[in-house]
C-alpha cells in the first residue's frame, strides 16, 4: 500500500471552514486522511498548535483563513 | 397607561441580494420586525454568481455567506421566499401589502438540503443561477450555499405535478418526508410600517445586439457567464476552459458598455460597475490559467471611479500584462477554420481598422432595471425615470415618489456593491426615522429556564450520531462510531439519530440531558456553521450553558466527501468525534457579559454628511453633538452652487442648518476642535478645544473634503485659470457671460503618482457647468480636455447632451498633458488631439481646472479613535465591499468626503447609511457581550504589548500602571490573534482555549 | 596606553561621573573575572567603585539581560549588540528609557574562547597581552601570537551593529562598516532537503539535556512562565526525547523572530556545544528577507510580528 501522509487542517470557520463544507454539499471526493480543526479565525493558530500537531505524529499541517 | 402606537413597528423589504440583506439586518438589530421578501427560492440574489469582488479580489461568497447565516436565523428578520408583493395599501407608518408566495413543495422546516432528491429526480432543466451553463434538476436548490438551506420544485418542469403518477422518486428519496406535490400558493397580507425596494437589476440581454454574435458563436460569453466559469462551484469547478469545447483559451476578449451607453435602445446611461468587472475577470483569469493567458480589454473610457479603484486598474495595466484598448467594436465574428476563435473587428482612436483573433469573447453586459418591477411599480405607486430605474428625488440618496417607500441598490439606478450596501443601509435609516416611535414594539425574545450549575461536576458527556438518513448513514458505519463514542472518556451516553436535527430528536436530546444528568453534549452530523446555534438552542432549553457543546462534521466533511471509501470515513468519522469529546470535557460555560452605555451620538464635522447624519439620528430620537471646527456649518458645500441635477445648494443649505438649529436633540459646536477622545462602543468620553466634555455612545466622522490647489497650469499666476468651484461661483454670478472659448482640463491633481485615485464627480461637474455655460452663451465654445469621461450611471446622458450641444471633448494621455501659457489676455492652451493625431491651440478666456478633491487632516482623529488611513489619508472602511460605513473600532462610523471623493447625492445617502448602523448599537439597551472573548492570566502577562499591536479590533492594550495586558470584552471578537500572538501563554481566548486545541490535536 | 585600557578608564570615569551626580542609582558594566579573557558582569553603585569597571576584547555577556523592568535609574556599558537588545526590550515595555543611561562602546568583536584554547591546543591561558590588531596568547610553556580577527566570535564576524544605535554618551571611536551579511552559514542548512534537515535537527537537538541555559542566557527570553513549563496546555514533554528538544528550540527560536539581536548569547550558553545559532539565524534571515526587518537597529520602527503591512509578503499563499 503507498504511505498516506496525516494532514491535520486548521481552517478558519468564516472562510475555509466553509469552504471545506462548500465542498462537501458539492460533492467533491477527496483522500479521507486529513482531521480538521475548526478556529474563529486564522489569527487564532497558535505556531505551537503547528508544532504539536507536527510532534504527534501529523505529516503535514494546513493553515488556512 | 400606554397606548399602541398608530405606527407598525415591522418594515417589508422587497428583494433578498446584498441590498436587502443589509437592510433587514439594520433594520432588526434597530428594533424592527423585518418581512424580506424574495421572488427566488433562496436569498442572496447576483452576489452568489459572482466568483470575486473588486478591488478586494474577495471570494464573494465567503464574505456574503455569514450575512445569509445571520439573517437567516435572525428572530426578527421573517424571510419569505418564492414571493412577490403584488399590492400595497394604506400610508406611511401603516402599509397593508399583499403578498403571493408560490408553492415550494418542499416544507423548508423538515428539508435537510441533503439533495437524494435532485439525485433521484429524472428531469434535467438549464441551471439559471449558472447563466445556463449547467443543469439542475426539477427539484433544485438555488445553490448550494443557498438559505434556506431547503429545496423546491420547479412546478413547470416537475412530472408529478404535471401528470400525478407519472413520477415521485424524490417522494422515495426525501427520509425527511418534506416534499408534498399538493402545496398549492397563498396570498399573504403583513402590515408594516415603511417599504424598502430592493429588486436587485436583470442582466442585459446581448442577443438584440446581432453584430457581438452571442448566441450564433458558442465561444462569445456574456459577463455573468464568465464569472460562473472562473466560480469554484461553478459549472466547471473554476477551470478555466470555453464550455463549448472545454479548450483552454489562450487569447480572451472583454468587450465593454454592451447595452449601456447605448442611445440607440434607450440605454444611454452608463452600467458603472462593467469596467471594475471586466478588469476583475481578467486579473482572476490570468491567475486561473496556469499558462500566460493573454487578456485584453476593449473599452471607450475605463471608469475606474471608485474607491482604491484607480490602483487596481493601474496594478492590472501595469503588473499584471491586461492589456487596455481603447476602441470602437464593429462586429465579432466566428473564423472559418473550425477552431470555433472569433474575430474582433474594430477601430482604433486614430481610424484605422484591426481585426484580431481571439480564443474567447466577453462581453461586458450592462444592467438593466428589474423588469419584474416595472409593471410593479406603477401599481405601487413609484415613479420611474426614463430609463425605468427608481432613480431617488434629488438629495434623499433613498426616497421615491411614494412616501414612506424606499429604494437603494441597482433598482435606483447602476451601481456597485459597496454603495449598494450604503444605500440599503440608509434606506433603513429613512425607514427607521418614521417609524421611530414603534421602535421595539414588534420584536421577539427569547426565554430559556434557569441555567444549571455544573461547575466541578465530572464529565458527563453525551454524544448524538446522526445518520443524515442515508447521506451519512451511507457512507460511514455509524452504529460502529457510536459503540466507539461509548469507550471514549467521559461519556455517559452515545446514541444513533436518523435525523439529529429533526424536532422530536431535540426532544430526546433535552430527555437524555435530564436523564443522564448530561453536562457536555457532543453531536456528530453536519456542519456547526449551520447547526450549532439549532442544538445550543436545546441546550439552553434544557437548562444548559450553550457553550457546553461541541460537534463533529461528519457530513459535509466525511460522508460526503469520502463516498467511495467507507472505510476510512468510518475511522475518520471516529477521530472526529473523539476530538469532539476530548475538546468538550474542557469546556466550560460562559457568561455573556453586559456593559451599561451611553445612547448619544457625537458628529464629527458639520458638512452636508455631516448635517444629514445629525438630523436622521435626532430624527429617531437620539441625542446628537454636532462638532464643526470652522465657525460655520455647511464645509465644502458652502462653495457649491449647483448641484449634479441643478438643484440650488445654498438654499439647500440653509434648510439644513435651520432644521439643525430648530432641532432641540441637536447641540451645535462650532469653531471647536477634538481635542481628546476615551472610552470605546457605549461608553466615548470626547474632549472639546474649548474644554467641554461630551460623553457618548457612537461616533460619526464626516470630516469632509477639500479642493486640491493646483500647483499646475498656471495656477495662483493667471487670473484666468481657475479650479471648478472658483468657475462655479462666477459663473453663478454671472462673471463668465463675455468669455468665448472656456476651457476645461480634467484629472487636475488626480490619476497621478502622487494621488493614484480618481476624484469620481469632476468629469460631471465639467459637464454641468459646460451645458451651464452654453445654456447662459450658446455661442461660446467650450471645450473638455479628459483622459477618461467617467459619467457614470445616469451622467451618461449629460456628457450625451453636452456632446449634442457642441461642447467639444478632446482626449489627452498622462504622458502628453495640455500645456497652458499666458498670451495676452487671454490663455493659450495647447492639446495634442489623439484623433488628428495633431496639436490644437485654444486662446481661452477661461481655464477651468477639474482639481482633485482631498481629505482633511484626518490624523489625529485616525489615531483618537484607533481607526485607520489609507494611502491617500482617507479613512479606511472595515471591508471595502460590505462594511463600507463601518470600522474595525465598534462604535465608530464614517460618511461622506472623509470616505472618499463622491457627489451630494452620495455623501447624504452615506451619512443615512452611518447613522443605520449606530443606530444597530444605539438601539440596544446596553452592550451584551457573548463572552467567547480573550482573556488574560495577569500573572503570565509581562506587558509586552505584542497583543496590542495585533489586536484588529483595538480591544487589548497594556495597563500603563499595572503593566499587563487588559481585554476590552465589548470590543473583542474573540479572534485569538491575542493569544497565538502571546509567547508566554498570558492570552487565552474563552470558548476556544489552547487547552482546548490542544486536546484536539492529542486526540490525534 | 592601549585602546582597551583607554577605553576601561573613559567607562571608569563616565560611571563615576553618574553615581557622584547621582543621575543613576547603579552602572552595570564589566569587571575583571579571576582568569584572563574572562571578564564578567558587574553592578556599581558607589562612585568608588567605578575603578572595578573594565573593557577588553572578553565583555561577550549581553548586558541588556539586566535590565529588566528595573524600579531604579541604570547606566549600562553597552556595545552594539547589547544595544540593539536593549532598543527590542524598550519596543516591548521591558526597559524604560527614562530611567536607562546608555554608555555606548564601539565593538569589533569579542573573544571567543574556544578559538583561544584551539589556537592553544588545550593548553590553559595564562596571560593575554593586547598589540595591535593581535593578540599575544600566554600559556604554559608556549606564547603565541594570533590575529584578533581570528580569535572573535562567529557572532561577531558578521555582525554590522559594532557601533550602538542609540546611545547616551559614546566611549571610543566608531569602528568601520562591514558589508551586508550573506548570511552563508545558513546556506548550507538550506540546501538540505526536509528529511535531511529533519535529520540534522535530530542530530544537533538529541544533545539538549534541557538544562535551559540557553533560555536564561537570552535577554529576550523573560517570559513568568516559559512555554516549556506549562502545564495548561502541556505543549510538550518536560523529558529529553529528541522530538520534544526539536520542539522546544524550535517554540524558542520562533519566539525569538524578529526579537532576536544575534548576540551569540545562547550559543555561547549551551554546556553541550549545540549549534544553535544555526537555527536562531536561519530565522533572522527569514524575517529580514520577508519583512526586511532586524531587531533594534531602528528604535521607531515597529518589530516585524508586531505590525501587518498590506504588503507584507505571503509566500506561503497556495496559489489557485
Amino acid at each position: 500500500m503507498e504511505w498516506e501522509p496525516k494532514i491535520v487542517a486548521f481552517l478558519c470557520n468564516w472562510c475555509s471552514y466553509a469552504g471545506a463544507d462548500l465542498a462537501g454539499v458539492s460533492r467533491i471526493q477527496y483522500p479521507p486522511n486529513i482531521r480538521v480543526i475548526r478556529i474563529p479565525c486564522s489569527g487564532r493558530i497558535n505556531p505551537l498548535f503547528i508544532m504539536s500537531a507536527i510532534k504527534n505524529g501529523a505529516d503535514g499541517v494546513l493553515t488556512s483563513g | 397607561m400606554t397606548t399602541k402606537p398608530d405606527k407598525v413597528g415591522a418594515v417589508m423589504v422587497l428583494g433578498a441580494g446584498i441590498a436587502g440583506i443589509q437592510a433587514s439586518l439594520d433594520l432588526a438589530e434597530s428594533g424592527y420586525y423585518v418581512y424580506l421578501v424574495e421572488k427566488q427560492p433562496a436569498i442572496g440574489g447576483t452576489m452568489p454568481m459572482l466568483d470575486k469582488t473588486f478591488p478586494t479580489n474577495d471570494c464573494s461568497m465567503c464574505i456574503l455567506s455569514p450575512k445569509l447565516v445571520e439573517c437567516g436565523r435572525h428572530l426578527n428578520i421573517e424571510i419569505m421566499t418564492s414571493s412577490q408583493l403584488v399590492d400595497l395599501q394604506g400610508e406611511p407608518g401603516k402599509f397593508k401589502a399583499t403578498i403571493e408566495q408560490k408553492a415550494r413543495f418542499v416544507d423548508p422546516d423538515k428539508c435537510t438540503g441533503c439533495g437524494s432528491c435532485a439525485e433521484e429526480c429524472p428531469v434535467k432543466v438549464d441551471d439559471e443561477f449558472n447563466q445556463g451553463l449547467g443543469k439542475r434538476k426539477a427539484i433544485y436548490k438555488l445553490y448550494a450555499q443557498a438559505y434556506p438551506n431547503a429545496y423546491a420544485i420547479d412546478k413547470g418542469k416537475c412530472l408529478k405535478i404535471k401528470k400525478p403518477k407519472a413520477c415521485g422518486k424524490c417522494l422515495e428519496a426525501c427520509q425527511a418526508d418534506a416534499i408534498d406535490h399538493s402545496m398549492e400558493d397563498k396570498t399573504i397580507e403583513i402590515e408594516v410600517g415603511s417599504v424598502i425596494l430592493v429588486p436587485g437589476f436583470d442582466a442585459f440581454q446581448p442577443e438584440q445586439l446581432s453584430y457581438y454574435g452571442y448566441g450564433k458563436f458558442p465561444n462569445v460569453l456574456t459577463s455573468l457567464e464568465f464569472e460562473r466559469i472562473l466560480s469554484a462551484s461553478g459549472p466547471l469547478g473554476g477551470h478555466l476552459v470555453r464550455p463549448s469545447d472545454h479548450k483552454e483559451p489562450k487569447k480572451v476578449a472583454w468587450i465593454q458598455c454592451v447595452g449601456s451607453r447605448n442611445c440607440k435602445l434607450d440605454h444611454g446611461y452608463c452600467s458603472s460597475v462593467c469596467c471594475m468587472y471586466a478588469i476583475k475577470e481578467a486579473v482572476i483569469a490570468k491567475e486561473h490559467a496556469p499558462y500566460a493567458l493573454d487578456t485584453t480589454i476593449f473599452f471607450m473610457d475605463m471608469r475606474t471611479y471608485g474607491k482604491e479603484f484607480e490602483k487596481y486598474y493601474d496594478k492590472a495595466r501595469l503588473e499584471q500584462g491586461v492589456k487596455f484598448v481603447r476602441s470602437r467594436v464593429y462586429e465579432v465574428t466566428e473564423t472559418a477554420d473550425g477552431s470555433g476563435n472569433l474575430v474582433i473587428r474594430y477601430s482604433n482612436e486614430d481610424g484605422t481598422i484591426t481585426n484580431e483573433e481571439f480564443d474567447l469573447v466577453v462581453l461586458s453586459i450592462g444592467l438593466e432595471p428589474s423588469r419584474d418591477m416595472i409593471d410593479l411599480a406603477g401599481k405601487l405607486g413609484v415613479e420611474l425615470n426614463k430609463f425605468n430605474f427608481a432613480e431617488p428625488p434629488s438629495l434623499t440618496g433613498v426616497g421615491t415618489s411614494r412616501p414612506g417607500v424606499y429604494v437603494a441598490g441597482a433598482f435606483s439606478g447602476p451601481r456597485d456593491i459597496p454603495e449598494t450596501v450604503m444605500q440599503a443601509s440608509a434606506a433603513a435609516a429613512d425607514s427607521s426615522v418614521i417609524l421611530a416611535e414603534a421602535r421595539g414594539t414588534l420584536v421577539k425574545k427569547r426565554e430559556y429556564p434557569a441555567e444549571k450549575d455544573v461547575a466541578g461536576e465530572i464529565i458527563r458527556t453525551g454524544v448524538f450520531i446522526c445518520h443524515c438518513g442515508i447521506n451519512i448513514g451511507s457512507v460511514v458505519n455509524v452504529p460502529s462510531v457510536v459503540d466507539y463514542a461509548r469507550t471514549l472518556p467521559g461519556v455517559v451516553f452515545a446514541d444513533e439519530k436518523m435525523y439529529a436535527c429533526s424536532q422530536d430528536t431535540g426532544v430526546q436530546i433535552k430527555e437524555a440531558i435530564e436523564k443522564y444528568n448530561l453536562n457536555r453534549v457532543v453531536v456528530a452530523s453536519c456542519s456547526p456553521r449551520t447547526h450549532e446555534p439549532m442544538f445550543q438552542e436545546t441546550l439552553k432549553e434544557a437548562g444548559l450553558n450553550p457553550n457546553l457543546f461541541e460537534m463533529a462534521n461528519i457530513r459535509d466533511q466525511c460522508s460526503w466527501v469520502h463516498q467511495k471509501e467507507p472505510e476510512k470515513a468510518t475511522e475518520k468519522a471516529k477521530d472526529l468525534v473523539k476530538m469532539a469529546v476530548y475538546k468538550s470535557a474542557l469546556l466550560e460555560p460562559l457568561k455573556g457579559v453586559s456593559l451599561g452605555m451611553n445612547h448619544d451620538v457625537l458628529v464629527i464635522g458639520g458638512g452636508v454628511a455631516g448635517m444629514n447624519a445629525a438630523l436622521n439620528a435626532a430624527a429617531q430620537g437620539y441625542k446628537v453633538s454636532l462638532v464643526e471646527k470652522s465657525g460655520a456649518l455647511g464645509g465644502i458645500a458652502n462653495r457649491i452652487r449647483y448641484g449634479m441635477k441643478g438643484e440650488d445648494v445654498q438654499a439647500y443649505l440653509a434648510d439644513l442648518a435651520a432644521k439643525i438649529n430648530n432641532n432641540q436633540l441637536i447641540k451645535v459646536y462650532t469653531g471647536v476642535e477634538i481635542a481628546e477622545v476615551h472610552g470605546f462602543v457605549g461608553n466615548f468620553v470626547t474632549k472639546l478645544s474649548n474644554g467641554e466634555e461630551i460623553q457618548h455612545g457612537v461616533s460619526i466622522i464626516a470630516t469632509g473634503g477639500d479642493e486640491y490647489k493646483p500647483t499646475e497650469y498656471l495656477y495662483g499666476q493667471n487670473q484666468k485659470v481657475k479650479t471648478l468651484l472658483e468657475l462655479e461661483s462666477d459663473l453663478a454670478d454671472g462673471k463668465l457671460a463675455a468669455a468665448k472659448n472656456i476651457v476645461f482640463i480634467q484629472c487636475v491633481g488626480s490619476r497621478e503618482p502622487e494621488r493614484p485615485y480618481c476624484s469620481r464627480i469632476c468629469c460631471t461637474k465639467s459637464i454641468k457647468q459646460a451645458l451651464k455655460l452654453k445654456e447662459t452663451n450658446p455661442d461660446a465654445n467650450v471645450f473638455i480636455l479628459y483622459r477618461d469621461i467617467r459619467t457614470y450611471g445616469f451622467y451618461e446622458d449629460m456628457y450625451t447632451e453636452a456632446r449634442r450641444k457642441g461642447v467639444i471633448f478632446i482626449r489627452y494621455s498622462a504622458d502628453s498633458k495640455p500645456v497652458v501659457e499666458a498670451s495676452g489676455d487671454k490663455v493659450k492652451v495647447t492639446v495634442t488631439d489623439h484623433v488628428l493625431g495633431a496639436p490644437v491651440s485654444i486662446d481661452a478666456d477661461v481655464v477651468g481646472l477639474a482639481a482633485a478633491i482631498v481629505p482633511s487632516e484626518n490624523s489625529k482623529l485616525s489615531q483618537f479613535f484607533k481607526v485607520p488611513l489609507n494611502q491617500e489619508g482617507f479613512f479606511l472602511e472595515a471591508h471595502l465591499k460590505l462594511r463600507p460605513v463601518d470600522f474595525g473600532t465598534d462604535g465608530v462610523f464614517m460618511c461622506g468626503l472623509a470616505h472618499g471623493p463622491k457627489n451630494m447625492e452620495e455623501n447624504i445617502s452615506q451619512a443615512k447609511a452611518a447613522v443605520a448602523r449606530a443606530c444597530t448599537v444605539l438601539a440596544k439597551e446596553a452592550i451584551d457581550v457573548e463572552g467567547k472573548c480573550a482573556i488574560v492570566n495577569k500573572k503570565k502577562c509581562a506587558g509586552c504589548g505584542v497583543c496590542e499591536s495585533v489586536c484588529p479590533a483595538k480591544a487589548v492594550s497594556v495597563d500603563p500602571t499595572e503593566k499587563v495586558a487588559v481585554v476590552n470584552e465589548a470590543l473583542c471578537k474573540g479572534c485569538g490573534a491575542c493569544a497565538s500572538s502571546c509567547r508566554c501563554g498570558a492570552l487565552n481566548v474563552k470558548g476556544c482555549t489552547n487547552e482546548q486545541i490542544m486536546a484536539m490535536i492529542n486526540a490525534l | 596606553m592601549l585602546r582597551m585600557q583607554k577605553l576601561a578608564s573613559a567607562i571608569q570615569d563616565a560611571a563615576k561621573k553618574l553615581l557622584e551626580e547621582k543621575k543613576v542609582d547603579l552602572v552595570v558594566g564589566f569587571s575583571k573575572g579571576s582568569l584572563p579573557l574572562r571578564s564578567t558582569p558587574c553592578f556599581i553603585r558607589k562612585p568608588e567603585d567605578a575603578a572595578k569597571l573594565t573593557w577588553d576584547c572578553s565583555c561577550e555577556n549581553n548586558l541588556a539581560n539586566y535590565l529588566r523592568k528595573r524600579q531604579d535609574r541604570v547606566a549600562v556599558v553597552a556595545k552594539g549588540c547589547d544595544v540593539r537588545s536593549i532598543v527590542a526590550l524598550i519596543n516591548e515595555n521591558q526597559i524604560d528609557r527614562d530611567n536607562l543611561f546608555i554608555i555606548g562602546v564601539p565593538c569589533q568583536g569579542m573573544i571567543d574562547r574556544a578559538k583561544v584554547d584551539a589556537a592553544l591546543e588545550g593548553k590553559d591561558l595564562v596571560a593575554v597581552e593586547e598589540k595591535g590588531d593581535s593578540l599575544v596568547l600566554k600559556a604554559n610553556g608556549i606564547t603565541i601570537e594570533v590575529g584578533t580577527g581570528d580569535l572573535t566570535h562567529d557572532t561577531c564576524k558578521v555582525c554590522r551593529y559594532g557601533n550602538p544605535v542609540i546611545y547616551d554618551m559614546m566611549i571610543g571611536d566608531p569602528v568601520p562598516d562591514k558589508p551586508e551579511d550573506n548570511f552563508a552559514d545558513v546556506a548550507a542548512f538550506e540546501a538540505l532537503s526536509p528529511a535531511e534537515r529533519r535529520a540534522a535537527l535530530a542530530a544537533e537537538f538529541s544533545k539538549c539535556i534541557r538544562c535551559y541555559a540557553c533560555r536564561n542566557a537570552c535577554p529576550m527570553c523573560y517570559c513568568a512562565e516559559c512555554f516549556v513549563d506549562c502545564s495548561t496546555p502541556a505543549w510538550l514533554n518536560k523529558s529529553t526525547g529528541t522530538d520534544d528538544n526539536i520542539m522546544f528550540q524550535a517554540g524558542r527560536v520562533f519566539h525569538s523572530a524578529g526579537r532576536c539581536a544575534d548576540c551569540g548569547a545562547c550559543d555561547r550558553a549551551c554546556p553541550m556545544g549545540i549549534n544553535l545559532r544555526g537555527m536562531t539565524r536561519k530565522m533572522v534571515k527569514e524575517v529580514k528577507e520577508l519583512f526586511g526587518y532586524e531587531t533594534g537597529v531602528n528604535p521607531d520602527e515597529k518589530p516585524a510580528l508586531a505590525e501587518f503591512k498590506a504588503d507584507d509578503p505571503q509566500p506561503f499563499l497556495v496559489k489557485e
